[in-house]
């Protein structure tokens, strides 16, 4: 007959329920760190697995999913800033890679788009990004003239909610966290002068522009909190 | 599908999460339960294997495992590791919870018979009757080496060598 050798037999025994109380602790420990251990138990939960499944069913108390639901929401409360920072720059990512491609656009709930009833109706300018969801009437419009070094905000909604506002960030993989660009409570649109090179002109060249929704007056953190609702990036519009 | 309800969990969908405790609960606490003998006690371990599922659902890999074995094995690792921690399990086995079935198959009616469940089923029967017994008693209610010595009456020793033996016969019908 098959003899199972000592790693074998141990992490059969540890799947099985048989160890002692210390046995167990110290399989436990091993599994991380033996790989070959480890990998035995693997096999073992794969083998004696199924024998769960004879087990006749009971109904659990009717309480138990509301507490597994409040365990698990003052969970995501207790999320750090520092996690909402890297998933806004992981979203930021992937419209990035998203929007490389103009045929992602359709399936993206923001985008950008090439703006050219603006482009014709305004003087020269280079480089445009439209931050829109879902609705024909863009949200936000941004756009740099490299010729005058101005770049434009154009904020052409207002939250929906009257004590929200929106908020505009520059997210960049060079940049720890997001940048605000400031707060817009309604229709506006705000000039400003923009350097014609350096790290900033860079970043704000091929950074994801985003616009979260923020209590009235902004982020009381310096950070996005709330959801962001538009996003894009700065395309050249003309030559 | 509970390989698809896992997947939308991975993604933090909480619609997911709900059906797949619909789906899988009875059948997850009824583990805990077999083992622990207590309701807080296997309340309280399917709570935080739930909270681990949710946590920890990007990690599953289904070439590995089936969506409810893995789940199934959270569930018995904690419980386990509660019942030798607190010897909360009554050793003499008096309660109400001991009416709970322990031979007849209840496979989740969602997963239809899978082949796995067959096969394990198949070599279990290979097995002598009371060897059988052991591993069941070993796997579905916890019992320690020291608990199925006593509930037995054979030395330890003895024990261990029918159990590694049963495994070892066990492995070598699986693998045929």
């Amino acid at each position: 007959m098959t003899e199972l050798d000592d790693i074998d037999g141990l992490a059969a025994e540890y799947v099985l329920g048989t160890l002692s109380r210390e046995e167990r602790a110290e399989a436990g420990a091993r599994i991380v760190s033996d790989p070959a251990f480890a990998r035995a138990v693997q096999a073992w939960e794969r083998r004696l697995g199924p024998l769960a499944e004879s087990v006749a069913p009971v109904q659990p108390p009717p309480g138990l999913y509301n507490k597994i639901r409040a365990q698990i929401g003052l969970a995501s409360h207790v999320i750090s800033l520092k996690a909402r920072e890297q998933t806004m720059v992981r979203r930021a990512n992937r419209w990035r890679n998203a929007t490389a491609g103009m045929t992602a656009l359709a399936a993206s709930l923001a985008g950008v788009v090439m703006w050219q009833d603006y482009q014709r109706r305004q003087m020269p300018t280079q480089y445009v990004a439209v931050l829109q969801a879902d609705k024909a009437l863009p949200a936000f419009l941004l756009t740099v003239d490299t010729k005058s070094n101005m770049f434009v905000i154009s904020a052409m909604q207002k939250p929906a909610e009257p004590e929200k506002s929106y908020q505009l960030w520059l997210v960049h993989d060079d940049m720890p966290h997001p940048k605000s660009l400031g707060v817009f409570d309604d229709s506006e649109m705000d000039v400003r002068p923009m350097s014609p090179t350096g790290p900033m002109h860079d970043m704000m060249m091929d950074g994801t522009y985003a616009v979260s929704v923020e209590p009235r007056g902004g982020s009381p953190t310096g950070l996005p909190t709330g959801p962001v609702v538009f996003s894009g990036k700065l395309v050249k519009s003309s030559p | 599908m509970l390989d698809e309800l896992l997947a939308g969990v991975a993604r933090g969908d909480e619609a997911a999460f709900a059906e797949l405790y619909q789906v899988t609960s009875s059948k997850l606490y009824a583990v805990a339960l077999r083992i622990l003998r207590s309701k807080e006690a296997a309340e309280d371990v399917v709570q935080d294997s739930y909270f681990k599922v949710w946590e920890r659902a990007r990690d599953y890999d289904p070439k590995i495992a089936a969506p409810i074995t893995w789940m199934a094995t959270i569930v018995r690792n904690r419980a386990l590791d509660e019942v030798r921690r607190k010897a909360v399990r009554p050793s003499a086995d008096v309660s109400e919870l001991d009416n709970l079935e322990s031979d007849d198959e209840h496979p989740l009616e969602v997963l239809g018979r899978r082949e796995d469940v067959d096969r394990l089923r198949r070599c279990l029967e290979g097995l002598e009757s009371d060897k059988r017994q052991i591993v069941r008693l070993a796997y579905l209610d916890g019992l320690s080496r020291e608990a199925l010595a006593k509930r037995f009456g054979h030395p330890e020793g003895t024990i261990k060598t029918w159990l590694r033996r049963s495994l070892a016969q066990l492995k070598g019908c699986l693998e045929q």
